[in-house]
């Protein structure tokens, strides 16, 4: 097994009294995909929405690279490495595919308290960011707008623009959500090559995909954690059939 | 590489400052118009300041008279009553102690966002209005009075003489210059990548490591310095400040002047000055309840213009893309 | 300070605290429900005193020129929301505001050209002009009481209509989730119309019966609207609870502060929103 690069322990987050993630703990280890599962409301958002720094946790601690980083403000996850992307597309739709990448870019790269250089000028943001789009198959879109673009390459925008951070985590939550099965493909193949550089938590309803791409699964029921193993043991195990695969009408 | 957004920028920069240079050619022996010129200029400097820090930053403001009366009050009572300064010196002192104060003030109100900011905007620049209103030591009501203007030299060569309306003219038309010049530049560099992204979305630029208040503080106190400044030319060109200069109706007729020029477009802060002050001056001399007219024109200019005059003067000229 | 000076003094503090919950609520009631910050709500404080003035004058008689105005501050109310504010709901937040500043400017022309410039007073109806006799030296105005009465009244059937009836239902829901209520089959349009008339009515009904114990200047809805605005920031946007704690708050506040402080007593409830928000940015009543 590779390095544990994240880590949760005892991850708890109470909206008054309704208990989103209960005692939650989980490994994330390097270069592997690692997917979280469950029933809608199970609390795979709120774990990411945590993971990420956009919520504080209750109580529990957040471990990345063997240091606590609970108490961090939520900019600073993205900065120490932890990227990630939104259920609901969340880009720069007025600027272009590229500039929504240097947006990105030049957090990690400096230059952002620079007020009379224009900000074309630093070669290094302008490459990060076409290096990103490169990854995601964009760069033909570099120059358009990104409100102009298909739903699929918003999609794929998304994921370029966590790139462009210069992650070692990508936290994504349902890239594939609104996707048709050709989109989706896009999206398997390119989380495929992505797998060898970064660790990958992925949260997504699309099983077939999950199935696909995971090293390791987690599955959450009401905001606790049911069991974390193989994909194949998670698809022969009695007790997540039964509590969730089996007798619950959802499709997903 | 350009400054200019669009053609219509272009264009209409090109001609607003052409004309303006040679204007006071026009009306040398009229002061009374190079004055009232002058006065608009000093109000575009403000409007544009608030322009910045609600079209380009989306940090929208109530109270942004506070500075431009800061500015003005800030010069009368550092500089010596009966003494000679220089401009340049205390356009830094000016600038910089107005940086300071916003900083605090930045502090406060960027806690929070939105119509709560615009509330909180306003009763702070109202508390100040009250704190100079009931003050024995700043004049109260009346205000401050400048008895000597200050000399412009730089390294002794002196060639504007404040006391000259021409003289003074041109200084204002210099310093709008070099307001919208240095907002552009601003506009297009690697700060204004972020504040072009955490106007559109905070969130998102939050989550891609950007901490929003450090950048929105930068923002707010680069407008609220701008517009001391313009307060302190106001207060160079009239000889006095009062506290009528922070009023809120101050701050809501620049936001209106915003607005009209149209919102974020920088250049149209210049339009909507000149057309908002214009229009003032001719109501004003029709009826003695220009007031009403003026409000009709407002209300008109909302339901029917979604850009202000800068998205008309675009759709004229065929902008392909207003940016 | 002796005990009655003291009640007195509260008193006061109460009843000015009681009429600035009126016209905050309506504001409150306004933003909350439709998003729309009324900057022109101070004008129609203005409107219904300088109304109350008129029918007073016209009709001899306070209590009917209240009922006039307020149903008169009602039409404008409709107007203005079906004729201007209807077309924005679409619109960003900045032009809503611009908008209702546009109104500032009409209102303000049309009383100066109706009433003038000088300032104006109505007389304290007959049947209130007494006063009660607290001790032998000091006494307070009927008509102040009768102020805090008409207010506490609002204020209950405000509680009552807003928890009890189902206008008050859909206003809560209106509040929470606006595509919920719309989803619901309800006519939401129909809905902010009233909304909005409700609160120009409280607005003017405030101006109605504080004309008798203020003088009528032009520029007095200002000074209002921006009393209302700190009242509704310390009692956070859109509550109509913290409105009521918060305007009894800045009331006694700015009482106590202009009889024990003097000097700096136009700054009083400034200083005091400044605090809370420092220890409280979203207000003591987030809703």
């Amino acid at each position: 097994m590779s390095n544990i690069v994240l880590e949760a322990e005892n991850l708890c987050k109470f909206w008054g009294g309704l208990k989103a993630l209960d005692e939650f703990s989980i490994k994330f280890y390097d270069k592997q995909i690692h997917s979280i599962v469950g029933p809608n409301g199970a609390g795979k958002s709120t774990l990411l929405n945590l993971l990420s720094g956009a919520y504080q946790a209750t109580h529990g601690v957040i471990i990345y690279n063997g240091k606590p980083i609970t108490s961090a403000k939520s900019y600073e996850f993205c900065r120490s490495g932890i990227g990630r992307s939104f259920q609901k597309t969340n880009i720069f739709h007025t600027q272009t595919c590229l500039e929504n990448c240097c947006i990105a870019a030049q957090q990690q790269i400096g230059g952002s308290f620079k007020f009379f250089q224009n900000r074309n000028q630093n070669k290094f943001i302008i490459k990060a960011a076409l290096s990103a789009l490169e990854k995601v198959g964009l760069t033909e879109r570099a120059k358009t707008k990104a409100s102009q673009i298909s739903y699929g390459e918003q999609r794929q925008l998304e994921i370029a623009m966590v790139l462009a951070t210069n992650p070692k985590v990508i936290l994504l939550d349902e890239p594939m959500a609104g996707m048709g099965h050709e989109e989706s493909q896009t999206i398997v193949k390119l989380l495929m090559t992505l797998k060898s550089q970064y660790c990958i938590v992925l949260v997504e309803h699309d099983m077939e995909a999950v199935f696909e791409l995971s090293d390791l699964m987690t599955v959450m029921v009401d905001g606790q954690h049911l069991i974390t193993d193989s994909v194949d043991n998670i698809r022969s195990n009695p007790l997540v059939q039964d509590a969730y695969l089996g007798n619950d009408d959802e499709v997903f | 590489m350009s400054i200019f957004t669009n053609k219509s920028e272009k264009l209409f920069i090109f001609f607003f400052f052409a004309i303006g240079l040679v204007i006071p050619l026009f009306l040398a022996d009229n002061v009374f118009y190079i004055n009232k010129i002058s006065s608009m200029i000093i109000i575009a400097i403000f409007v544009m300041s608030l322009d910045y820090l609600v079209g380009r930053s989306g940090l929208i403001t109530l109270g942004h008279a506070m500075f431009y009366g800061i500015g003005g009050y800030i010069f009368t009572i550092i500089a010596p009553e009966y003494e000679t300064v220089n401009f340049w010196i205390y356009t830094f002192y000016v600038m910089s102690i107005s940086a300071f104060v916003a900083l605090i003030v930045g502090f406060i109100v960027l806690r929070t966002s939105g119509i709560y900011m615009i509330m909180i905007t306003l009763a702070l620049s109202q508390m100040c209005f009250y704190y100079f209103a009931d003050s024995v030591d700043y004049g109260g009501f009346d205000g401050l009075f400048i008895y000597i203007k200050p000399e412009t030299s730089i390294f002794g060569f002196n060639f504007l003489d404040l006391n000259n309306e021409s003289h003074f003219y041109y200084l204002c038309l210099l310093s709008l210059f070099n307001c919208f010049v240095f907002f552009k530049v601003l506009m297009k560099s690697s700060f204004g990548r972020v504040i072009d992204a955490l106007k559109e979305n905070p969130e998102r630029a939050t989550a891609l490591g950007y901490n929003i208040f450090h950048f929105r503080l930068i923002a707010y106190v680069i407008a609220s310095s701008l517009a001391a400044y313009a307060g302190y030319l106001f207060a160079l060109q009239y000889g006095f400040v009062n506290p009528s200069m922070m009023s809120w109706e101050v701050s809501a007729t620049a936001l209106v002047m915003a607005l009209l020029g149209g919102l974020g477009s920088i250049y149209g802060a210049i339009l909507g000055a000149f057309a908002y002050e214009g229009l003032h001056y001719v109501l004003e001399h029709v009826t003695q309840y220009w007031m009403f007219f003026m409000g009709c024109l407002i209300i008109l200019m909302v339901l029917t213009l979604k850009n202000g005059l800068s998205g008309l003067l675009s759709n004229l000229v065929g902008d392909k893309e207003n940016e | 300070m002796d005990t009655y000076f003291f009640l007195v003094q509260l008193l006061n503090g109460v009843q000015y605290g009681l009429l600035l919950f009126l016209i905050a609520s309506g504001l409150t009631l306004i933003f909350g429900v439709m998003g729309i910050l009324n900057l022109a709500h101070g004008s129609m404080y203005m409107i219904g005193a300088y109304l109350a003035y008129y029918f007073t004058a016209l009709t001899d008689s306070f209590a009917i020129a209240v009922i006039i105005s307020s149903l008169i501050a009602l039409v404008i109310g409709l107007l203005i929301e079906r004729f201007l504010i209807s077309h924005l709901y679409k619109r960003d937040h900045l032009d809503q505001v611009l908008l209702t500043v546009g109104l500032i400017f009409i209102f303000n022309a049309v009383q100066s050209f109706v009433w003038g410039n000088d300032p104006l007073g109505v007389e304290v109806p007959s049947a209130l002009s007494g006063s009660i006799q607290l001790t032998e030296l000091l006494e307070y105005s009927d008509y102040r009481l009768f102020i805090s009465l008409i207010c506490i009244c609002v204020a209950v059937a405000m509680y009552y209509i807003i928890n009890r009836t189902k206008l008050g239902m859909l206003i809560r829901a209106g509040e929470s989730d606006r595509a919920m209520v719309e989803n619901l089959g309800v006519d939401i349009s129909k809905l902010f119309t009233i909304v909005f008339a409700i609160g120009v009515v409280l607005a003017a009904l405030a101006g109605i019966i504080s004309a008798p114990i203020v003088s009528l200047v032009p520029g007095m809805g200002e000074h209002v609207l921006i009393s209302c605005f700190v009242v509704v920031v310390i009692g956070g946007l859109g509550s109509i609870k913290g409105a009521f704690v918060a305007a009894l708050l800045v009331g006694i506040v700015d009482t106590f502060a202009s009889v024990l402080i003097p000097e700096i007593s136009s700054m009083s409830i400034y200083l005091l929103m400044s605090l809370i928000l420092l220890i409280k940015p979203q207000g003591l009543f987030k809703s």
